[in-house]
């Protein structure tokens, strides 16, 4: 720190997100250590199992430590970060001073700042003093791991061996097939398979099956044992990889464990909407408060549809508390609950969903208002498609499925049971449901209830 | 057994075929009276009659569409160019007429087009060229290149009794400078590759003058144990020959006396990075022209075609490694 004698900072702790959340993962610092910050400026972001949110700094000063590292999951009220406030902004700390004499990687980064500051070389040219810098120090390379032939790896693989621990004969001590074969002959092999390899440059792990030889393949390759694709990504098409996001690890799980718990089973009705887009066109809302106002109003009928089953236990609710399913794009979704949407009309639930989507995207929902539903929607049909099948929300019995609304032509009968085609606005009704908790028969009624309400608008 | 030059072994194989079958003619320039500008047909008009040894005119285009006629007409006519280099006028006939008349229309094209190719005795840029690699791009065309005097027979009988049109690569500086014993009558050699030397350290792929370069050079190659695959035929390649041996030895040098970029070395080179991964245990290593026309200096020549030293240091480079 500076030179001031009296350390005064803030702790940055884990927040408590609404009742139910116990833990949260930090995602990322915005603020490194010695980064000036101040109060109510996001410093990090932090993932619980229910959201995504971002961490404002309780005070004005600099980062003194940050405790938490990225990725890891802490208790609510941990001490993530201090923030030093007697700091002053623009005045270097002690890190920042040591870093260019003691910081190990900073020759070439002190000729690229030495570049910058001559305020001339840009670009290019810059890359090339970099590169440059880099050349000045091959010892810095020879120390890196060593690096393996395909075929060294693969009979490593087969054989469990580790490769540190190969004397290598090629050049710059490079070990050669020779050599693995050579070490595998004087029982190599055997002495090193009773304990883990410790792999640095093979991404074989310890456990993988030997990759079996497939000559008909493709590529002349193993093709089942993942350990071994990875071993070869020179076949592999160029793409990027990396873990999950927390958000979608979550959303995997969840969904993994509704297929392994319920009986799903989808039902589908065709209805009529023509009624109802002639209203909207009016009234400038989507399709979707219409549709929840009839689904709800259909599960007064059918109770047993707005309801949870939990292993033996299941509970049918007074009040319908919807879920409604919001898209976040590549990040995945999140399902904000309508509380008692039973007391809001069709201006009502547009205006709430409009509200909560629009949070849901902005990372601004509680960890409580994603909680508690009795019945979800769904709606992908905004991006054209006609027909799903949707993984049941846990503990949920029931999930409806919107999709899209399309002009076709259809028999229509009138009132005096003559025929006639017309174009009509049509969409299909898609209903997951467990078949844990009901039959298909209350599904396919309370498909038809709904489809009529919908057809005869006004309900 | 006879000895016979790579040369003679052409004529023999050419002669026998034409003995034993009489739809087989042969077409080119100056090969009638004149004997071929390297004498491949010397004596040729006097047995078989001008009907089947025919002098054209300078007009390779004109050559081989009237061998692709006399072919989808039931001959199997075997036309020469002087040298490989002028096959360049005759291209669309062979690329585009030839190699695709079975797949436009069903009808088999059994011709062979003898292309004496390569470098080495100051021919120049017209006079020098190893244009394989063209006709292994083109579908609808084989494309072979006997090392030996022995495939140079059975290769060429091979290919005049394949239905599909054959380009018969024949190395001019081979011609006299190869000889070996040759059986006599007719045989056939199979368009795949051959073990020219076994070996465990190594394997250099090669076809061709390029063989005899590979084999010079690691005859004594501090005693590592060098395998030499010919290859013989470039389409079809013999996939299972050349993986086998990289399997066996995971160390390969290339060598191609065509111009380096897309040669037939490129292919096996391609094939090996997809198919042996697993089992090379250097990187694969290429020996060619680079890509400039031949030269007529001698010394320039010889700077530019792969020679046994050039061989010899990339295979030690890529034992060592």
């Amino acid at each position: 720190m500076s030179s001031s004698s009296t350390e005064l900072s803030v702790d940055v702790s884990m927040p408590q997100m609404g009742v139910s959340v116990v833990e949260g993962t930090v995602v990322e610092w915005k603020k490194q250590v010695g980064d000036w910050v101040e109060a109510d400026e996001i410093i990090a972001s932090i993932s619980t199992d229910k959201i995504d949110t971002d961490v404002e700094s309780p005070a004005t000063g600099r980062v003194q430590e940050i405790l938490v590292e990225v990725g890891a999951t802490v208790e609510v009220g941990t001490v993530m970060a201090r923030v030093a406030t007697n700091a002053k902004p623009g005045e270097a700390h002690a890190s920042e001073n040591d870093s260019a004499s003691t910081d190990g990687t900073s020759e070439a980064s002190a000729a690229l700042e030495a570049a910058g500051d001559a305020g001339e070389l840009q670009g290019d040219t810059a890359e090339t003093h970099a590169g440059t810098a880099q050349r000045g120090s091959p010892e810095v390379r020879r120390s890196g791991p060593r690096r393996y032939s395909p075929v060294v790896m693969r009979i490593a693989a087969e054989h469990g061996l580790d490769l540190e621990q190969v004397e290598g004969t090629g050049r710059g001590g490079r070990v050669r097939k020779q050599d693995v074969m050579a070490f595998l002959e004087n029982g190599g092999g055997a002495a090193a398979a009773g304990e883990p390899p410790m792999h640095i440059e093979s991404p074989y792990k310890p456990d993988a099956p030997a990759a079996p030889r497939k000559p008909k393949s493709r590529l002349g390759r193993a093709e089942p044992a993942p350990a071994a694709a990875e071993a070869a990504p020179a076949g592999m098409p160029a793409g990027e990889s990396g873990p999950l996001s927390r958000m979608r690890q979550s959303i995997g799980q969840h969904m993994l464990h509704s297929l392994q718990t319920s009986a799903t089973c989808t039902t589908i009705v065709e209805a009529d909407v023509s009624r109802v887009a002639a209203l909207r066109a009016r009234s400038g809302f989507t399709f979707l408060p219409y549709i929840a106002r009839a689904a709800i109003e259909t599960l007064h009928e059918y109770p047993a549809l707005n309801a949870t089953l939990e292993g033996e236990t299941f509970t049918t609710y007074d009040g319908v508390h919807l879920g409604i399913a919001v898209s976040l794009g590549t990040g995945g979704l999140i399902v904000p609950v309508i509380r008692d949407a039973q007391e809001l009309s069709v201006e009502g639930l547009a205006a709430r969903i409009k509200d909560l989507a629009r949070r849901a995207r902005d990372n601004r929902l509680s960890p409580d208002e994603v909680r508690g539903g009795s019945f979800t929607i769904t709606n992908p049909g905004g991006y054209g498609s006609l027909i799903a099948t949707p993984v049941i929300n846990q503990p949920q019995v029931a999930i409806l499925d919107t999709e899209a609304v399309v002009k076709r032509p259809v028999v229509v009968t009138d009132e005096l049971g003559d025929d006639s085609i017309a174009i009509r606005h049509m969409t299909y009704l898609c209903m997951s449901w467990d078949h844990r908790a009901l039959d298909g028969a209350l599904a396919a009624q309370y498909l038809s209830s709904l489809r009529k309400k919908l057809e005869g608008w006004p309900i | 057994m006879p000895t016979m030059t790579y040369l003679q072994a052409i004529s023999d194989a050419m002669r026998e075929e034409m003995r034993a079958d009489e739809r087989v003619f042969l077409m080119g320039e100056d090969i009638g009276v004149f004997g071929g500008a390297f004498k491949a047909t010397d004596g040729f008009i006097d047995e078989f009659g001008a009907d089947r040894v025919m002098d054209t005119p300078l007009a390779e285009s004109g050559i081989v569409g009237t061998a692709i006629g006399a072919a989808v007409e039931g001959m199997r006519p075997i036309a020469e160019m002087q040298f490989a280099d002028f096959i360049s006028c005759g291209f669309d006939q062979l690329v585009n007429v030839a190699g695709k008349m079975y797949y436009r229309q069903g009808l088999s094209v059994n011709i062979t087009v003898r292309l004496p190719s390569g470098g080495g005795f100051s021919g120049g840029p017209f006079h020098s060229q190893n244009p394989e690699a063209w006709f292994m791009h083109s579908p609808g065309l084989k494309v072979v290149a006997p090392s030996t005097a022995e495939d140079a027979k059975g290769l060429l009988i091979k290919a005049v009794r394949d239905p599909n049109p054959v380009v018969f690569l024949e190395h001019k500086h081979l011609y006299r400078r190869v000889k070996g014993d040759v059986a006599e009558g007719v045989y056939e050699t199979p368009f795949s590759a051959r073990i020219a030397r076994e070996g465990t350290d190594l394997t250099v792929i090669a076809y061709g003058a390029m063989v005899h370069t590979a084999l010079e050079a690691t005859a004594n190659l501090d005693g590592a144990s060098v395998e030499v695959l010919d290859l013989r035929s470039l389409v079809p390649l013999d996939e299972e020959a050349i993986l086998a041996s990289v399997r066996k030895t995971s160390k390969v040098v290339i060598v191609d006396e065509a111009n380096q970029t897309c040669a037939a070395g490129a292919q096996v080179a391609a094939l090996i990075a997809e198919k042996a991964w697993e089992d090379l245990d250097g990187p694969v290593v290429r020996v060619a022209t680079p890509d400039v026309p031949i030269p007529f200096s001698p010394t320039l020549e010889q700077s530019v075609l792969p020679q046994v030293d050039d061989v010899k240091e990339a295979c030690r480079e890529l034992i060592e490694y």
